[in-house]
């Protein structure tokens, strides 16, 4: 009951005509430049981060969640009509996306998209409104140990899990960290890695870093590649509607990527590759023509695609109520929390109910603007598909670079970009994921804190993570997570090698 | 059925043809640097807190993260390392890479932010706009001059303007207009 009144206070909040316009805003410019080739949900919401300094937090966030729904969906049209997912959710959707829009039939794999998006986006938004105040009563119950334990264990399944290989992984995990030590020590105030440099007394600022891996770094790997590659986009024909068959083809795909995404969203498992992977799985294993995977089945699309949005719903839940990102987005929005002088976890919800309920009220609102948004406008959104690629990436940058600088106003930010980006390209060409660096460099610092006061609290006994249960069960499914591939690799090893590098240069950069 | 809307980005004619192809074996090279670069940057890291005096009386001081979080580098460094001699790497089949185009890019911004001070926004990401558009094969540098201008006068003036942020105008523009500051 007190979930449904301050949900329908949220909706107060959140419907008067200052933040509609706010909200609808956001779903816009989300959609805009989330369909916009190489840009995944994670650099559109730092991209768009200096459009919302002038605003107060709670506009802000509502702005926020529309611009992350709407990042959301305008990466499905990219995908489905030009081949190139901007983020590792999107990946499956590309495959029978692109091949229905090699067959005319790119009109039905974006509707399809749209409303599993829409259906999915709804029913995880209603989870996300019961399941957050749960997570809240649960955050209640953890100390620093188990704090630590959970930021431990997220930071390992965002290793883990993305990649192909686990010491390219760690690699990027570890600059991440040691990015995240650089500043001022959060507890004695003693600098740390800062080289006399003023500058770096504040750290490392998390949005420099996606934006420079992201979008610098990504725009130079394309840079280096766009001589080699070619690149089709389908135009839309024919009819623009979905069929009944294909309704009759796509509702149950809906349902069960809901029912896969929201809840593996909520657990530290690195976000929607997983659910969206495992919605392929299930659908192909259910499919009445399981030939036609990979061919252009609209069951493929229609699962995966709702899996991803319900899973971009369940990310928000322990981002809210925790404080811990799962996934690059989900760092970048934490970092934006953190500018606005905010900390997610239980004190949010006491302290500003109007901010969070009003953005999950929002996120209610947002989807019904997407899916009118996306529909009858997608003609539109496909137009901005044809941006003459130079202007494009000059744009992307002119925008990186105004972002980094307008954080702190100040020009050191921008040689960091550089370094970063530079570094980016590095490791796109070596196929080193990204994500890591960027969830490693904002959970890092904040392990660390509890991790020390853990430690103050036991008096500097250290069994305090294993003789807590809770701590010690999410330490031990981390240290699961690292060996268990180890030992099946090395068993493995005998019956065949190379197995790890992926020859593709379509890999998309999270 | 299916109709191919014109792929902006065609192949164009190039002066600089012959030295794009990296083979497997820089590839190799390039991860063995990578790995050898984290081994170097946790050994700084390692010697850098050695060497930065201890203050405060908490349990665990600033320097037991930076310790370990430098024997992880040089841990997987090392990992990369034997992956680059003896593993899998990316791509070992060889990429084609136009480093002249990336060179282009990251030159772009360099200029950017050695000049954003004394020029200002607008000139500056003029410069960056034109830069990159020609290393993505854009041959009309007019052109791209111009809408480098455009976009950069609309942020300009709409971030400063409109939503109240600081890009800033330049040390010379600001001596230019108010002459007697000094």
């Amino acid at each position: 009951m007190d979930t449904l009144a301050a949900l329908g206070h949220g909706f107060l909040v959140a419907l008067t005509p200052y933040n509609l316009l706010w909200s609808a805003i956001g779903v816009t410019v989300g959609t805009a430049v989330g369909v916009l080739p190489g840009i995944g949900p994670a650099l559109t919401v730092a991209l768009l981060l200096p459009v919302t300094y002038g605003l107060e937090p709670t506009s802000a966030f509502i702005m926020f969640a529309g611009i992350y729904y709407g990042a959301m969906y305008g990466g499905s049209t990219t995908s489905i009509l030009l081949n190139a997912p901007g983020e590792s959710g999107s990946i499956v959707t590309a495959i029978d996306g692109h091949a229905m829009a090699r067959q005319g039939r790119g009109a039905q794999a974006l509707a399809t998209a749209a409303i599993g998006s829409f259906i999915a986006g709804t029913i995880a938004t209603a989870a996300l409104t019961f399941v957050a105040p749960l997570m809240v009563k649960l955050a209640l119950l953890f100390g620093p140990a188990e704090y630590f334990a959970l930021m431990v264990l997220a930071l390992t399944t965002v290793t883990a899990v993305l990649g192909s290989s686990l010491a390219r992984g760690l690699a990027s995990l570890f600059l991440g960290l040691a990015l995240g030590l650089v500043g001022i020590d959060m507890q004695t105030g003693q600098a740390r890695l800062a080289f006399g440099v003023p500058e770096l007394l504040d750290g490392i600022d998390t949005v420099v870093v996606a934006v420079g891996l992201f979008a610098v770094g990504e725009t130079l790997y394309v840079a280096s590649r766009h001589r080699f590659e070619t690149e089709e986009i389908y135009a839309l024909k024919g009819s623009k509607w979905m069929s009944r068959e294909d309704w009759g083809r796509s509702w149950k795909p809906w349902l069960r990527g809901t029912l896969l995404g929201f809840p593996i969203g909520t657990l530290p498992a690195g976000g929607s590759e997983i659910p969206t992977f495992l919605s392929y799985l299930v659908e192909k294993r259910l499919a009445k023509k399981p030939e036609e995977f990979g061919k252009g089945a609209i069951e493929a699309v229609a699962g995966p695609e709702a899996a991803n949005n319900a899973s971009a719903a369940g990310v928000l839940a322990p981002l809210l109520s925790l404080g811990l990102p799962t996934s690059a987005t989900a760092a970048i929005m934490l970092a934006a929390f953190q500018q606005y002088g905010l900390q997610p976890g239980p004190t949010l919800f006491d302290n500003n109910p109007e901010l969070v309920w009003g953005m999950i009220a929002s996120l209610y609102i947002g989807n019904v603007l997407l899916l009118v948004l996306n529909l009858p406008l997608v003609g539109f959104w496909v137009k901005l598909l044809l941006i003459p690629r130079p202007w494009l990436y000059a744009g992307i940058l002119v925008f990186s670079s105004l972002g980094a600088y307008t954080l702190n106003n100040n020009v050191i930010d921008l040689v960091i970009l550089w370094v970063i980006g530079l570094l980016g390209f590095g490791m796109r060409v070596l196929n080193v994921p990204v994500a890591p660096c960027v969830v490693g460099l904002i959970l890092g610092p904040l392990a660390e804190q509890q991790f020390r006061r853990a430690l103050a609290i036991s008096q500097g006994d250290p069994s305090v993570f294993l003789t807590h249960p809770i701590s010690a069960a999410l330490l031990i499914i981390a240290a699961l997570l690292v060996i268990g591939p180890m030992i099946l690799r090395h068993r493995s090893n005998g019956a065949g090698k190379n197995d790890s590098a992926s020859p593709s240069g379509t890999h998309p950069a999270t | 059925m299916v109709g191919a809307v014109a792929a902006p980005t065609g192949p164009q004619k190039t002066v600089w043809e012959d030295e794009a192809m990296t083979t497997g074996r820089s590839m190799r090279a390039g991860e063995a640097v990578l790995g050898g670069g984290l081994i170097a940057l946790g050994g700084l890291i390692a010697v850098e807190t050695m060497l930065t005096p201890s203050v405060g009386r908490a349990v665990v001081g600033p320097a037991l993260f930076p310790y370990l979080i430098s024997g992880g580098l040089v841990l997987v460094g090392l990992s990369l390392l034997r992956e680059a001699f003896a593993g899998a790497v990316a791509h070992a089949e060889g990429l084609e890479l136009d480093l002249w185009a990336v060179a282009l890019v990251a030159a772009g911004l360099a200029v950017q932010f050695l000049l954003l001070d004394t020029l200002g926004w607008i000139p500056s990401t003029t410069i960056l706009f034109a830069a990159v558009s020609r290393a993505f094969g854009g041959r009309r540098l007019l052109v791209n001059l111009a809408i480098g201008l455009a976009l950069a006068a609309f942020t300009f003036v709409a971030f400063n303007y409109g939503l109240g942020l600081n890009l800033p105008e330049g040390s010379i523009v600001e001596r230019l207009t108010s002459p007697d500051a000094e």
